[in-house]
């Protein structure tokens, strides 16, 4: 995904160097930058490659083809796939990790937004500590946190649904998102807030109409990153999740391996790459939105 | 000014009620998803949790196993929860800290103690007799789970150490199968004349892989010795220069011969035999379904062998679980979680849906439901035939075997790419032998 990024970055790059040093030149320099970054994206993505073309590969050539073309294509891993585990279709799967990372997106950026705007915003006692206190739950693992928690939800009667693994994102509890915002507000004028409260704009009001829609770019960049996060999240829906139906796809996705059996690899191939399809469509749409929000940000600011 | 205040106060209380809307609209959001789940107790029909581990070939299986069951006890619920095996774990562990665990688990031999040390699992003494027939379980069988004189668990299913040997691949180098028995330095010159001949023919297949790379090579070796890997204490049972020796064995087969570890990390987590690359591999008998499974429709058949053996006469194998079936201590309905297990453990109609999936069923009335027929067959015969040999099982696997199973592979796959040395893994492995037996 980081290189997709780059040839972006290189392409408008390209037309201002043929300003500078002519025409001729220029293009010359196009080709061979085209040609390197081909190269190396071709390099860095060639697992993702090797993943696709597995995906046709019958499950017993894995051991003794290793190379990148399939001896014998076939669709029948998909087949395969396609008829789900245990008794639950693959769609399912799907289903559950799309509800889950809606959740998560939706609870992040709304409970992050209210949270940045009071930090950014509303001068109240013990700002600077508070502030200081939630960056310092960034600096504490995961794993610290496992065993307390799920005793928690274990006590409340919520393990096997999917409250534990939402509830926290509607409480902004992730702190990254919530430090991105506020950086994003401060550097906003507050003349803006200023005057919509001379015009008689509550705090409600100047969050919704003045800053909500000027920190799009953070709530775009938010909702990317809290949904890939989450889509691939495993140790979450591992810990919580115990009924196979309520499983999200990073889980689903280990069933077809057993070490103490048999594991299909073809089956965990081309599951694998259904998978990323979602997450590589989710990305390329809002990347769009992310570009042009910076963009309009850089203009007003 | 004072506007200001009143507006923060309005703002508070907006933001405690948004807040506590979203939470809300979380809670039922995800509440309609986890209806149906979750053991509720109570009540009269009862409902279990049942957690294994396994792939979706042997989810399949148990389905079908609880459906038998359900069919004779309508009113116990089974809700089945399964994961791969070190998921599986994973999820166990920190279940264990909070009384989470499962009613009825299948459950692996190198956890056995931790867990019965730890109080988590259900002394089944009283049940024994009860819900759960031991008649068709030998006093062998039923020695398995015990641990520290309480008996916390039931053996599915055996495993015995073996020798796979692929014969089609044998037939196409056109070399003889290994006879069985034997040194290992006629088994190390046996793999160095099939990779020879193999290479005479231009074809890339080896005899073998370097079998020191297997704890449990090591372990038979021992056993063959009258020592053991560890004493019933928890000591080891050898010695750094014992371990040096077993490892400077194998420099002969890693030097030519066997299938070179640059190749065996290229094509994990497939083995050369999965991958028709060697024609004998030294493993547990349960795994045969698995190869076959890997190789393809190529191969339709696989022979057992007995592993070479270190002292003519000796009592070097054994049979293990291939897994058990426990119940948690928490557990709020113990009859009907005695009742599960011995239906898991007992029933021919299980021993149907499974065949030898998880090993050879250890109890009598189970294996009567299988019709064994080819590997299933040669698994039953291998056990069989192999009986001079089989010794008592060595206790109960101290805490920490899994980790050093682990390293000890991990040394080996080091020594087969050459990067170590076999005393500097000796004392490696030492080291961190020091450090698990410390805990």
């Amino acid at each position: 995904m980081t290189t997709s990024g780059d040839i972006t970055v290189a392409g408008p790059a390209t037309p201002e160097r043929e300003g500078r040093t002519g025409n001729r030149r220029g293009r010359i320099n196009t080709i061979v930058w085209f040609v390197v970054l081909g190269a190396l994206t071709l390099l860095v993505l060639y697992p993702l490659i090797w993943l696709i073309f597995s995906t046709f590969k019958p499950s017993s050539e894995f051991g003794s083809n290793s190379g990148l073309l399939p001896e014998s294509p076939t669709l029948q891993n998909y087949v395969k796939v396609a008829e789900g585990i245990g008794g639950t279709p693959l769609w399912r799967f799907f289903a559950n990790s799309l509800l889950i990372a809606t959740l998560a997106v939706v609870g992040t950026l709304i409970s992050s937004a209210m949270a940045a705007y009071a930090f950014g915003r509303i001068r109240f006692r013990g700002v600077s500590l508070y502030f200081a206190a939630m960056i310092g739950t960034l600096l504490l693992p995961f794993h610290v946190l496992i065993i307390p928690q799920y005793i928690l939800f274990q006590k409340l009667d919520l393990v096997d649904t999917y409250v534990p693994l939402v509830i926290g994102k509607f409480l902004a509890i992730e702190a990254f998102f919530v430090f991105l915002m506020v950086q994003f507000i401060r550097n906003l004028p507050r003349e803006m807030d200023e005057a919509a409260r001379i015009d008689g704009a509550g705090h409600i009001r100047i969050f919704v109409s003045i800053i909500l829609p000027l920190i799009r770019p953070a709530l775009v960049t938010s909702a990317i990153f809290s949904f890939i996060w989450t889509w691939n999240d495993f140790l979450g829906p591992l810990l919580y999740v115990t009924s196979p139906e309520k499983y999200p796809l990073p889980i689903a996705l280990r069933l077809y391996n057993d070490a103490t059996s048999t594991s299909d690899y073809g089956a965990t191939v081309a599951v694998s790459m259904l998978a990323l399809v979602p997450i590589l469509l989710f990305f390329i749409v809002f990347q769009r939105f992310l570009v042009a929000g910076v963009a309009t940000q850089g203009l007003k600011g | 000014m004072f506007s200001a205040r009143r507006n923060r106060a309005a703002a508070t209380f907006a933001a405690m009620a948004l807040t506590g809307a979203v939470v809300l609209t979380g809670c039922s959001g995800s509440g309609e998803s986890a209806s149906g789940g979750g053991g509720e107790g109570g009540g009269e029909p009862v409902s279990l949790n049942f957690a294994f581990w396994g792939n979706d070939v042997r989810a399949a299986m148990y389905d079908e196993a609880i459906a038998a069951f359900n069919e004779e006890y309508p009113d116990i619920e089974v809700n089945v929860s399964f994961l791969g095996f070190p998921e599986f774990w994973e999820k166990r562990q920190i279940e264990a800290t909070s009384g989470g665990l499962p009613d009825v688990m299948q459950f692996d031999y190198s956890y056995m103690r931790q867990y019965a040390d730890n109080g988590l699992l259900l002394d089944l003494e009283p049940y024994l007799g009860e819900q759960i027939d031991t008649d068709p379980l030998s006093e062998q069988i039923l020695g398995i789970g015990v641990v520290n004189d309480t008996t916390y668990g039931i053996a599915t299913s055996t495993n015995a150490w073996t020798m796979f040997q692929n014969p089609k691949l044998l037939e196409t180098v056109g070399a003889e199968p290994y006879e069985g028995g034997g040194t290992w330095e006629d088994y190390t010159e046996y793999v160095a004349g099939v990779t020879e001949t193999a290479k005479a023919a231009g074809q890339e297949i080896y005899g073998g892989t370097d079998y020191t790379g297997r704890i449990q090579n090591f372990e038979i070796q021992l056993r063959a010795e009258g020592d053991a890997l560890f004493t019933e204490d928890g000591e080891p049972g050898f010695d750094q220069e014992r371990l040096q020796e077993f490892w400077e064995e194998g420099e002969a087969l890693r030097n030519g011969g066997a299938l070179p570890g640059q190749r065996i990390e290229e094509i994990y987590p497939l083995s050369g035999f999965d991958s028709a690359l060697t024609t004998s591999e030294l493993t547990w008998d349960n795994f045969g379904a698995g190869y076959l499974g890997n190789l393809g429709e190529e191969y339709t058949e696989l022979t057992l062998t007995e592993p070479p053996v270190t002292v003519e006469g000796a009592k070097d194998l054994y049979v293990k679980p291939s897994m058990l079936h426990t119940i948690a201590a928490t557990t709020e309905h113990p009859e009907e979680a005695a009742t599960l297990l011995n239906f898991l453990v007992n029933s021919p109609e299980v021993g149907a849906a499974f065949g030898t999936n998880r090993g050879l069923p250890a109890s009598e009335t189970q294996l009567e439901g299988i019709e064994l027929d080819g590997l299933d067959a040669q698994i039953r015969d291998y056990e069989e035939s192999i009986s001079d040999r089989l010794g008592d099982a060595p206790p109960v696997p101290i805490v920490g075997f899994g980790s050093i199973e682990e390293k000890f592979r991990q040394l080996g796959s080091d020594l087969g790419l050459g990067v170590i040395t076999p005393e500097a893994a000796a004392e490696q492995f030492f080291q961190e032998l020091d450090v698990i037996l410390a805990q």
